[in-house]
């Protein structure tokens, strides 16, 4: 998981009233597919300045997930479908990450460190970026530099123990447009090597002719990719709202390409309550060796797993906020996803994709301090 | 790189188009409604919504580390 980063640097110095001490929180997940896997994830969270020029921020969470999982992609009926596996998952995600941050005047830098362990995946990383403010802290450029040493494993084979490494690099402006408006541009790419397959994922092939063939999920081993993110923000003061607008573009050497699009209105009711409706779109395209059904001859890689189809999903969500007595501000969203191949832009979706519904729901208190 | 020269051409276009706002006019820009990020916390449980589901990821930041996601 990626740690979304804390507010554009160039906007603290306004700010500093309220982040000179800190804040912190807790957040609870529940998210719910339609016959599919639960999750449930605490996270608890605080952050704070000190001494002018420091600023260190952290969280820990726990991932609970429960249900069944697509394992199976088999034609035996005929049309592709997807089976799940027979018994029920239980895993458990331990998670941390801190980052610090030291300002030097108009130039800062960050390191950040984040680890993450589950029965069948260890991952360690770190992060190093540096800012730099340009014309009176209107203009804020970022460079960071990434790795990341994973460990994927197997509660089905103890003999899986095979690793992934990834390198990443960010470029980014952000940048003042007006006194109500501003926007953040990030360029980054990521390059992995090591073990993408999925172990619990097998593709169960039948044939007019001939035995069937079941074949596991064999991805490259090498995984290159780019994505581009441009956040908007744009405050209307006479209605009392913010357009907050983001859309990433991303691409990889497996052959996706993906747009993601989330638009949403945060509308401030009165002092104390705002609300806060989004509408989120997503669409991919198939990776270059997914398929659900195993062609002859058989090839060195293939993967049914219908998350690299192609398809598109729909997700609208709604955000209150009420800011209560004692600087205690309370968030509760509730949304809903709804992922189907006839959601994606433009060419052919995978036939074989299945429909899928989910619910979530957050809710998060925090206190600054 | 197609994607790093399209990049630089909007980055440009946006520093160059810009005119400088002085910090006694930033009151809007320092609400909570306009940072770029939600809360901590709010933040992580999007991003573990739709990153265990799609194919896509990343670009908000580095060295966040990774997920199994089965």
């Amino acid at each position: 998981m990626r740690a979304a980063l804390a507010l554009p640097i160039l906007v603290l110095p306004a700010k500093a009233s309220a982040a000179e001490v800190g804040e912190v929180g807790i957040t609870l997940l529940g998210y719910k597919e339609r016959g599919l896997m639960k999750v449930t994830e605490p996270v608890l969270w605080a952050r704070a300045q000190f001494l002018d020029a420091w600023e260190v921020q952290a969280s820990v969470a726990v991932d609970i997930i429960t249900g069944a999982s697509a394992q199976l992609v088999t034609n035996a009926s005929g049309a592709p479908v997807q089976s799940l596996s027979g018994a029920s998952i239980n895993d458990r995600r331990n998670t941390g990450d801190i980052k610090v941050t030291r300002r030097f005047g108009e130039f800062s830098v960050s390191a950040s460190r984040a680890l993450s362990k589950e029965e069948d995946y260890h991952s360690k990383s770190f992060g190093i970026e540096a800012r730099l403010d340009l014309n009176q802290r209107n203009t804020t450029l970022v460079a960071g530099y990434g790795a990341s040493n994973d460990r994927v494993l197997s509660s089905d084979d103890a003999r899986l123990n095979e690793r992934r490494d990834t390198r990443e690099y960010l470029f980014g402006v952000t940048q003042i447009l007006s006194p109500t408006s501003l926007v953040q541009s990030t360029l980054s790419t990521s390059r992995g090597r090591g073990w993408y397959n999925d172990p619990y994922k097998l593709t169960f092939t039948f044939y007019p002719d001939g035995l069937p063939i079941l074949m596991a999920d064999r991805r490259p081993d090498h995984r290159d990719s780019v994505a581009w993110l441009t956040r908007y923000r744009r405050h209307f003061p006479d209605a009392n709202g913010t357009l907050q607008a983001d859309y990433r573009y991303y691409r990889d050497d497996w052959g996706i390409r993906a747009h993601t699009l989330e638009v949403a209105w945060h509308h401030a009711l009165s002092e104390r309550w705002a609300v806060r409706p989004a509408l989120r779109y997503y669409t991919q395209d198939a990776a270059d060796f997914y398929s659900p059904t195993v062609p002859r001859p058989q090839p060195a890689v293939l993967s049914s797993d219908q998350r690299l189809g192609a398809w598109g999903g729909l997700s609208p969500s709604l955000r209150v906020v009420a800011r209560l007595d004692g600087a205690v501000t309370v968030e509760g969203t509730v949304g809903y996803v709804h992922n189907a191949r006839n959601f994606h832009l433009g060419g052919s979706s995978s036939p074989a994709f299945e429909t899928l519904r989910a619910v979530y729901g957050i809710l998060g208190v925090s206190r600054a301090f | 790189m197609n994607l790093a020269r399209w990049f630089l051409v909007a980055l440009s276009l946006c520093v160059s188009a810009c005119t400088a706002v002085a910090p006694y006019q930033r009151g809007y820009l320092a609400r909570d409604d306009m940072a770029l990020d939600s809360n901590p916390g709010h933040a992580k449980a999007i991003e573990k919504t739709f990153a265990a589901k799609e194919a896509a990821s990343g670009g908000a930041s580095v060295g966040g580390g990774g997920c199994g996601c089965n």
